[in-house]
């Protein structure tokens, strides 16, 4: 692999995307959206009756809505970047250059999935500093660069592979229906009402490193995010939460990001053979 | 140009998603409910009826909000006599045909097989068909005026995807207030206040109505077409 064009195409990928309204304009309509509907804790952040008595509890709620929320629209935004070049007929006269394909998809999707990730880690900390000036718990931002480190970067380098390779395959709007459909069946669907990657290690919303990592339980500190349900398929994929599993968890999501991701490079490179 | 011909090429331009998205939903929707564990028709019925009110509009939403942007020389689009505008509105027209065949289909199916009665907030099997109608043209609607405003796929597809899930993961709190409530998706299979239900049906339907009129009033202003897309 070459470096110089890893960097090169990182740093362009990363500065054309950075660059998009939409990429801005998303997330806040999103936050609007959640503010409007109400119930959030981007509220009750700023409520003394309402929010949770513990920094750390709070900030990490609070990374769990952001994430959850604010995802989708990182996986819909991202899943037109590989197919893009073939739509504007540059991907052949990229083909035809001295520049290796792997280290311009590997720049690509660390580039772009960084720019789309800027706006969302914004609205985190911004929120998370706000929360700190007002209570003056200076301890709440090292919670929050601590959930955005285990839980918030893992799940969209995971969620970025997917959107950049699946649409090789399928139409860009076919793969957003599917992956917000996706998003909700593998993350919030009861084990005990389907079989589902819910609480596995497989879980980009990070279970197993709110559990084990981090030790958040929800905001009233009585819900559970990983591990086995009685009766439930897939309990093989849910072992009990300890630190080890929550690495092991976010392990297996850096693994299967990186075997989409190759895949994606072997399809492309098959199809202009 | 003869119609049908004319109708077939507007189907083949408006996608591969919208054709497929429908029996997509349908499908994973019958999935859901033959996995689900939980004992009662009256779960299995909510699935199905769920399919119907959550997988389709959202399919159908998404595949209205990939319209604008997809013409590659549009100036070209804008200079025949039939407008642009016009044009889309076809297409829309064409995703949302399909879509309501195959939901037609599946209620079809529902209604004969009893399954339909099975879930008790049924409303009959003429006004029950609001239970699809009026999401999927609100989140059509929607869709459409997010692309027509953006012009990008992703970012209206990316706001369809993210209201349809912000409904989903916090339905009560959607339903604290009556505007949420009138405005809320999902009110067959998760209202909370079932005599809102008209209410909210014909509320879908008026703002689903007003944004695609907004989008048509945007898409008029055909100089923002041929701007700088934003890529």
């Amino acid at each position: 692999m070459n470096l110089s064009t890893f960097g090169a195409s990182l740093r362009y990928e990363f500065r054309m995307q950075v660059r998009k309204r939409s990429v801005w304009i998303v997330p806040a309509l999103s936050v609007v959206l959640f503010l409007l509907i109400g119930g959030s804790l981007l509220r009750d952040l700023f409520d003394p009756g309402e929010r949770s008595a513990e920094a750390r509890v709070a900030v990490l709620g609070l990374a769990l809505q952001i994430h959850a929320l604010l995802s989708i629209g990182f996986g819909c935004l991202l899943a037109d970047r590989l197919v893009r070049d073939d739509r504007l007929r540059v991907a052949p006269i990229l083909d035809a250059t001295a520049s290796s394909p792997f280290a311009r998809l590997l720049g690509k999707y660390l580039g772009a999935a960084a720019a789309t990730a800027v706006p969302i880690v914004v609205v985190y900390l911004g929120f998370t500093v706000a929360y700190a000036i007002d209570t003056g718990s200076v301890a709440a931002l090292g919670w929050a660069l601590a959930a955005c480190g285990v839980v918030i970067v893992p799940g969209l380098l995971f969620v970025a592979a997917f959107a950049l390779a699946v649409p090789l395959v399928m139409p860009a709007p076919l793969f957003r229906v599917l992956f917000v459909g996706y998003w909700l069946w593998g993350n919030l669907a009861g084990p005990d009402m389907m079989p589902t990657l819910a609480r596995t290690l497989v879980n980009p919303l990070g279970g197993y490193a709110f559990e084990s990592l981090l030790d958040f339980h929800g905001i009233d500190g009585d819900q559970d995010f990983a591990g086995p349900v009685p009766g439930a398929v897939l309990n093989f994929l849910r072992p009990a939460p300890t630190p080890a599993t929550a690495w092991l968890s976010i392990a297996v999501l850096l693994a299967l990001a990186a075997a989409v991701l190759a895949g994606g490079h072997a399809l492309r490179a098959r199809r202009t053979r | 140009m003869r119609p049908l011909t004319l109708w077939r090429y507007e189907a083949r331009r408006a996608g591969w998603a919208a054709l497929l998205g429908p029996p997509i939903a349908v499908a994973l929707g019958v999935a859901a409910a033959l996995a689900n564990p939980l004992p009662g028709d009256r779960n299995t019925a909510r699935i199905l009826l769920g399919a119907l009110e959550m997988a389709i509009p959202l399919a159908a939403g998404v595949a209205c909000a990939s319209l604008v942007g997809r013409d590659a020389a549009v100036e070209l689009q804008l200079t025949a006599p039939t407008r642009y505008r016009i044009t889309l509105l076809r297409r829309m027209c064409v995703t949302l045909a399909w879509t309501a065949a195959v939901a037609v289909l599946m209620a079809v199916v529902l209604i004969a097989t009893g399954w339909w009665g099975r879930w008790p907030a049924n409303h009959g099997a003429f006004a029950g068909q609001l239970t699809w109608v009026a999401p999927t043209l609100g989140l059509s609607g929607l869709g459409f005026a997010a692309a027509a405003v953006f012009r990008s796929p992703a970012a209206a597809g990316a706001l369809v995807t993210t209201l349809w899930a912000i409904q989903q993961f916090f339905g009560d709190f959607a339903q604290q207030h009556r505007a949420g409530r009138l405005l809320y998706l999902f009110a067959t299979t998760r209202g909370s206040v079932p005599g809102d239900w008209t209410a909210n049906r014909l509320a879908l339907l008026g703002a689903g109505a007003a944004l695609t009129a907004l989008a048509l009033v945007v898409l008029g202003r055909s100089e923002r077409l041929i701007g700088q897309e934003d890529e």
